[in-house]
């Protein structure tokens, strides 16, 4: 393709200075994605100077889980990054696991792998999705969601919700692998592998998006590590930072999969990343659907912990008293403090716990990866033009709920 | 002091004590059912066992599985210790959470729970039940026999009272210990063996002395529950404020139970106070919450002609009762004060008295009710004491009012509080005088006369403080809040005193406890 002639910059140039403009974009921006908003300062279409405005979806996640058991903060995690729900249930539930020094059964480990990386490669599907499509791409945004929903048929049949799940316990999961788990799995492979394939030569070849793309929003590595960014942010830069295989947690260190990284960190290694997240998460979708133990519980048996079994609540005064102490007062965590952390979508989702002892949390402070990420974003807008800052910050995958929380 | 060591903490304990009541001094809890610090020792529930270090221990011959031979050989483990009967030795070392303790703790529970019913979603208990709380501490394994439970008597009622569940009951004996040793009244027993056994009331007798609420407070579990708490509000959902009783001047230390969303006051318990009531209270004094929320005045009311009052708002009350006192010469104005209220609304009416130049100052009481010589008093006032001291001199009784009423020496009078020992009919010659200013939380002969009645909060709706016989001075706290408008007595007292143009500076608590009399100067 020819390059675009250099006098007509020139001409830009000798264009009479303009006044500085400043413009509010958002909250209710469709391209702002979650309520965000950002106040500009422009020079012509360039951006001088932006304020990013996050809050628009604060919810008091923190203060609200003080308040009931600390099992009904699943609901709520749920909602911090609502693209990949699964992966902030494991978040959890992991996190309150190490307070209490129980180890979950390793059909459990499994079973929440392939969940979570189910959920990862949604995620990924949305970012990309939306991305490509606020580039005029379209119709990769359809093919994707098409094969989201796909996944979100699988989860609406593991889980019994498309979205928010809440399906995660502290010490198992709700309830077990469904009969139809692998063959649903195996089906989808097939569809993930046309889509994806599809859609990279749809937008990866298109001189449109890659102009776009390419060398724009850049992120140094030292500037992303300074400012605590994780995930594919931080991997787009060329670090290999993944808590998957850095502090391998669950079973992932009996997993063999890759983690890409990027060179520059622009918008296209971010988008590229990410492509190539999805391909390595089934990979180890397909390896955990092999390894998996076919039966065997998938939650322990402490009654202090684990609900018990229905019957046993309906007929035997052990089951209604463990049922009745769970409910009314909560699993009681011993007083302490607890930091655990684990991959979300994003990048490092942690949770840091403080228990009084009691069946409440005494606080539960979320590490949301996205705040740290979008700390990054005004200086990858700033001296851009206007129009460059969707695909950037479409890029950053601020999620509103868990920015805000 | 010598002490011991329980599970490696330092115990310090007085001559006499056993392990469970030393521990408990220090505020360490060994699990229990039967011992309780007020009553003798049974030692029968076998929850509180706990191994004894010694030189020579009594070693008990078992059967124990080996892994290696796979099967039962003979073993010794040491022979547990009941910590309610074993006397505390100075330098012992003693474990409550060793792993022998824990597995009889663990069989203990068990066993009790053999055969228990699936009550707890009916069972008032439930939420601050010790079966519920030592399963999940103490054994926490699902139930391991699959045959039928036995059954037992259900919903069986020992009086006016109590009922009683033979199914959940633990048999423990803390209520016939309690009837024995503290009520002194052997009115409950124990009959049959084994799974069979159950507590029974004696031949033709029922729970009936004046202490059979504290059957419910005593029993570990649900099997003794109080009728009139039954069904009607889930533990979990009360809220508790430490208060004092006022059905007499005993003023037993009290825990008001209230749900704070609908502001209703379900039960009072006892508070332990070893100084005035240990762990006990009386029936009437546990039924005295009633008067919370029956025969509550919500409104000023006003009287339009003889014999008729009309509601209005506290405002217009305060009005036509400020309007009232004007017209009434301070010589001729009586003030009642009232041996029902705390002293900070006494002190508040003594202020006003003051400030209006009234001199003749009554005490509306209740006119007393069989004591004994357990907790109750025979003046069924909780603070007589308080309104002395407050008033400075010994007060004279509304009779005296009466006869000063007869002889035409008082045109008006503003009396405190519903109570009083005569009744309506007798206080009549209080209808014909000028004025009459009641300040009450409830309907009663003193508001019944009056020609304008101020409503005020009631005990529950304010902390006041109490005088009780042995000159004690209590606080009791605020549990609920009063009605919309309603605001404790001194409050009222106050505003009144500033629509008269004379201000007593007692508008908030705080300024009432400073001008207090202290307390010691009662028990002078």
């Amino acid at each position: 393709m020819e390059p675009i002639e250099d006098e007509l910059s020139e001409e830009g140039a000798l264009e009479l200075p303009t006044e500085p403009m400043r413009l509010n974009m958002g909250p209710s921006h469709p391209a702002m994605h979650g309520t965000i908003r950002m106040v500009l300062d422009l020079d012509g279409e360039t951006v001088k100077g932006v304020d990013i405005q996050p809050g628009y979806l604060h919810r008091g996640f923190e203060k609200s889980c003080e308040r009931g058991t600390w099992q009904q903060v699943f609901p709520y995690a749920d909602r911090l990054n609502y693209v990949s729900p699964m992966l902030n249930n494991n978040g959890y539930a992991s996190a309150v696991e190490k307070f209490l020094g129980i180890k979950v059964p390793e059909r459990c480990e499994y079973y929440r792998v392939i969940l979570g990386e189910l959920a990862r490669i949604c995620d990924h599907l949305t970012c990309n999705g939306a991305g490509a499509m606020e580039l005029g791409a379209f119709t990769p945004f359809l093919w994707m969601l098409k094969l989201r929903d796909f996944i979100w048929d699988i989860l609406e049949e593991e889980t019994g919700a498309r979205m928010t799940h809440s399906f995660s316990r502290i010490g198992g999961m709700a309830k077990p692998p469904t009969e139809n788990l692998e063959r649903n799995v195996l089906d989808l492979i097939p569809k993930f592998e046309k889509t994806i394939y599809e859609c990279e030569r749809a937008v990866l070849r298109n001189r449109i998006f890659l102009d776009r793309v390419e060398g724009v929003g850049k992120l140094s590595k030292d500037r992303a590590m300074e400012l605590g960014v994780t995930g594919v942010m931080l991997r787009s830069t060329g670090i290999d930072y993944d808590v998957r295989k850095s502090c391998p947690y669950s079973i992932y260190d009996r997993l063999d999969f890759e983690v890409p990284v990027g060179h520059q960190g622009d918008n296209y290694d971010r988008f590229v990343c990410r492509m190539e997240e999805m391909r390595q998460s089934l990979k180890i979708i397909r390896q955990c659907i092999q390894q998996m133990p076919k039966d065997g519980p998938v939650s322990v048996t402490d009654v202090r912990v684990m609900l018990p079994e229905k019957p046993a609540v309906y007929n035997t005064i052990e089951g209604t008293i463990a049922h009745f102490k769970l409910v009314m007062e909560g699993i009681k965590v011993p007083a302490g403090e607890v930091y655990s952390f684990s991959e979300a979508g994003n990048g490092e989702l942690g949770f840091y716990l403080v228990s009084d002892g009691s069946g409440t949390p005494y606080r539960v402070r979320c590490r949301p990866p996205c705040w740290f990420n979008l700390n990054s974003a005004h200086e990858m807008i700033i001296g851009g033009m206007i129009a460059d800052i969707i695909p950037t910050f479409g890029s950053v995958n601020m999620i509103g709920g868990e920015c805000d929380r | 002091m010598p002490s011991f060591k329980l599970d490696g903490k330092e115990i310090p304990f007085e001559p006499g004590d056993t392990i469970i009541r030393a521990a408990w001094r220090q505020g360490v809890e060994i699990p229990h059912y039967c011992w309780h610090p007020g009553l003798s020792v049974a030692a029968n529930c076998r929850m509180c066992l706990v191994e004894v270090k010694s030189d020579r221990p009594m070693m008990m011959p078992i059967v124990a599985w080996d892994e290696k031979s796979q099967s039962y050989v003979p073993a010794n483990k040491p022979k547990l210790m009941p910590s309610c009967q074993q006397p505390a030795v100075d330098g012992q070392e003693v474990f409550a959470q060793s792993p022998e303790v824990k597995k009889a703790q663990a069989s203990v529970q068990e066993f009790l729970l053999l055969n228990h019913p699936v009550d707890c979603p009916i069972c008032d208990q439930a939420g601050e039940c010790k079966l519920q709380d030592y399963y999940e501490e103490h054994q926490h394994a699902p139930k391991r026999k699959d045959t039928e439970p036995v059954h037992k008597t259900k919903g069986e009622r020992f009086g006016e009272t109590i009922v009683y569940d033979g199914e959940r009951c633990v048999m423990c004996t803390r209520c016939i210990r309690f009837n024995d040793e503290v009520a002194g009244d052997h009115v409950l027993d124990m009959r049959e063996r084994g799974n069979k056994n159950e507590i029974t009331l004696s031949p033709g007798r029922t729970l009936d002395h004046k202490y059979t609420l504290m059957n419910e407070h005593v029993c570990p579990v649900g099997a003794l529950t109080s009728r009139d708490f039954r069904f009607k509000a889930r533990v979990w959902f009360l809220k508790t404020q430490q208060s004092v009783c006022t059905g007499c001047a005993t003023g037993c230390n009290t825990l008001v139970d209230f749900d704070p969303r609908t502001q209703t006051v379900y039960r009072l318990r006892p508070r332990d106070n070893p100084a005035v009531n240990q762990y006990w209270m009386c029936d009437d004094g546990m039924m005295s919450y009633k008067r919370y929320h029956e025969g509550r005045i919500r409104n000023a009311q006003i009287r339009v002609a003889a014999g008729r009052m009309a509601d209005t708002d506290v405002e217009d009350g305060l009005e036509a009762a400020t309007n009232a006192l004007k017209r009434i010469a301070g010589d001729k104005l009586a003030v009642v004060l009232s041996a029902q209220h705390s002293n900070e609304d006494n002190l508040a009416l003594v202020r006003l008295a003051r400030e209006l130049g009234a001199t003749k100052l009554y005490l509306a009481a209740l006119g007393g009710w069989e004591g004994d010589k357990i907790l109750r008093d025979a003046d069924n006032n909780p603070n007589r004491r308080g309104a002395e001291l407050v008033a400075g001199s010994p007060l004279a009784p509304l009779s005296q009012l009466l006869t000063d009423v007869a002889a035409g020496h008082v045109e008006g009078a503003i009396a405190l509080g519903w109570a009083s020992a005569e009744d309506a009919h007798e206080l009549m010659p209080l209808a014909r005088l000028k004025t009459l200013i009641s300040l009450s939380s409830n309907e009663g002969a003193l508001p019944s006369v009056a020609s304008v009645v101020l409503p005020v909060a009631s005990h529950a709706e304010a902390a006041g403080t109490f005088i009780n016989r042995k000159g004690m001075a209590q606080q009791s706290k605020r549990a609920i809040f009063a009605p919309e408008g309603i605001k404790p007595a001194y409050e009222t007292i106050d505003a009144l005193s500033k629509a008269l143009g004379r201000d007593i500076r007692l508008a908030s608590l705080s300024e009432v406890r400073a001008q207090l009399p202290k307390a010691q100067e009662a028990q002078v």
